[in-house]
């Protein structure tokens, strides 16, 4: 009746990805504000705000039924 | 029976359904948001309100039944008329605007399932409905969808704080309002293009099953300007008791767990859409926030409010069915009962809005406004209004006692009520 791994498989993509996000973001900020700033760690930060950027698109991309199907 | 009555009857309680989905739904987007500082209230629900019109446009490809067989609609099942979308209607706008009265955030499509499954149950007969269905779509997805998000959400605010954790002084938790813009706009764009669609699928049909249309066609455009306008009017009202619940009720929400909670709604969301198990967007959004609240030390979740929402979850099916059932038991007599219907419905939409005007703060109700309001306090406000000696505890920086549920709460003058450095390090 109910559809036991679909649930499982929406949890941990839902979970995997919401992690994968937020971890890309925070990290984005940590290696941004950091006092000794090189230019490794600026770009750093920066891809991680590119990768969650990537993230936002597909988000996008998902929500847009014209795009996908 | 005129037909051209009740399908007029059927569009306007289904534009006014719309417009309550609308701002009913807002807090799950802009809640956080607003609460946070991230954006203006007025700026949030303008975002919101413009995703969810484009939203609407993007998709249009309405469902082939009205209930995703909950009723068994179609070859071998009941007919659904035209006289029971329109009962079933006034069961969810009767809900969705007494939830809405109480500040409390529910399911709009559990509404509308609501209301049909108690017009079908007194128009067609108990076998009209698959209660299987109803277990499997409504009731367990309930208790599963806070679940999943709230582990979603705990877990990605463990995260955030874990990895932004500093020994300096310093901090750079303000850098997530900036990012509580994007996952919010996320969770509003995805709501215009499903939930309008809704509204945009019960018109189709019953234009259908009134002749205008042919079978199996898509709904006209005309149908889709109005929904997408209604709904994004919805939005942009902002329901702003709902909001309040959310953004501070619950429990007070931080740049980070604000951040942490919306794209834990709209990762949850968008893989329940996608990988095929439907979970509503509403309970997604409380989860999330209870989650991120559990994430950081020291911060309160109410738990009485909390119980206060589950069970409004529980009970929208059966009370929008109670409603749902009634209207169509007064419709059944004929032209006359519709139209007594039409009245009754105005005068109690408008007898509830009344008393949203009179009665601006419930004892319940006050206790998260003062939240709420303590959330978009700016702390040079606070700070100021303690010099003055005017308050003790952290809730009561509220210039008034009471502050008025339907407008807006007032705009922080700095950029929002909660300073990265006032958090808990955790």
């Amino acid at each position: 009746m109910i559809d036991w791994s679909a649930f499982l498989v929406v949890a941990l993509v839902s979970l995997c990805s919401a992690a994968a996000l937020v971890s890309l973001y925070s990290l984005g900020l940590r290696l941004l504000t950091v006092d000794d700033r090189t230019t490794g760690r600026t770009a750093a930060g920066w891809a991680c705000f590119v990768l969650c950027a990537v993230g936002v698109l597909f988000g996008i991309y998902l929500i847009v039924p014209a795009l996908h199907s | 029976m005129d037909i051209t009555l009740i399908v007029v009857l059927v569009i306007a309680v289904a534009l006014f359904f719309d417009f309550t989905n609308g701002f009913h739904d807002t807090a799950n987007a802009m809640a956080t948001p607003i609460a946070t500082g991230a954006m203006k209230p007025k700026v949030a629900v303008t975002v919101a309100a413009v995703l969810n019109l484009v939203g609407a446009f993007l998709s249009t490809e309405v469902a082939r039944t009205v209930s995703g067989g909950i009723i068994r609609e179609g070859d071998g099942g009941v007919l659904i008329t035209p006289e029971m979308i329109f009962a079933g209607l006034i069961g969810a706008v009767v809900w969705n605007m007494f939830t809405w009265l109480r500040g409390l955030p529910s399911s709009s499509s559990h509404a509308l399932f609501g209301g049909l499954i108690g017009a079908a149950l007194v128009g067609a007969g108990l076998g009209s409905v698959d209660f299987g269905v109803v277990l499997s779509k409504v009731v367990l997805p309930a208790l599963l969808a806070p679940l999943i998000a709230g582990v979603v959400g705990y877990t990605a605010t463990r995260l955030a704080y874990t990895i932004t954790r500093r020994r300096d002084d310093k901090s750079e938790r303000g850098g997530f309002r900036y990012g509580q813009i994007f996952t919010s706009s996320l969770v509003a764009l995805a709501h215009g293009t499903n939930d309008a669609q809704k509204t945009m699928g019960v018109i189709t049909l019953t234009l259908i099953a009134g002749g205008l249309l042919t079978p199996d066609s898509g709904p006209p455009f005309w149908v889709v300007v109005v929904c997408a306008f209604a709904i994004a009017l919805g939005t942009y009202t902002g329901g702003w008791r709902i909001i309040q619940t959310m953004g501070g009720g619950l429990t007070e929400v931080k740049p980070t767990q604000g951040f942490s909670a919306e794209a834990s709604t709209t990762a949850t969301v968008l893989a329940s859409s996608h990988l095929g198990f439907a979970l509503s967007t509403t309970q997604v959004a409380s989860g999330s926030i209870i989650g991120a609240g559990l994430g950081r030390r020291g911060s309160k979740i109410q738990w009485g409010t909390a119980g206060k929402i589950v069970v409004a979850w529980f009970i929208t099916l059966p009370a929008s069915a109670a409603v749902g059932a009634l209207a169509a038991l007064i419709a059944s007599v004929g032209v006359v009962g519709l139209v007594i219907d039409a009245v009754v419905g105005v005068a109690v939409i408008g007898g509830i809005f009344l008393i949203s005007r009179r009665r601006p703060h419930d004892q319940g109700a006050a206790i998260e406004v003062d939240l709420a309001a303590t959330s978009v306090l700016s702390r040079r406000r606070a700070r100021r209004a303690e010099r003055r000696g005017r308050v003790d505890t952290p809730a009561a920086g509220v210039e008034a006692p009471f502050v008025r549920m339907d407008d807006p709460p007032a705009p922080a003058p700095t950029r929002g009520g909660s300073t990265p450095d006032d958090e808990v390090r955790s």
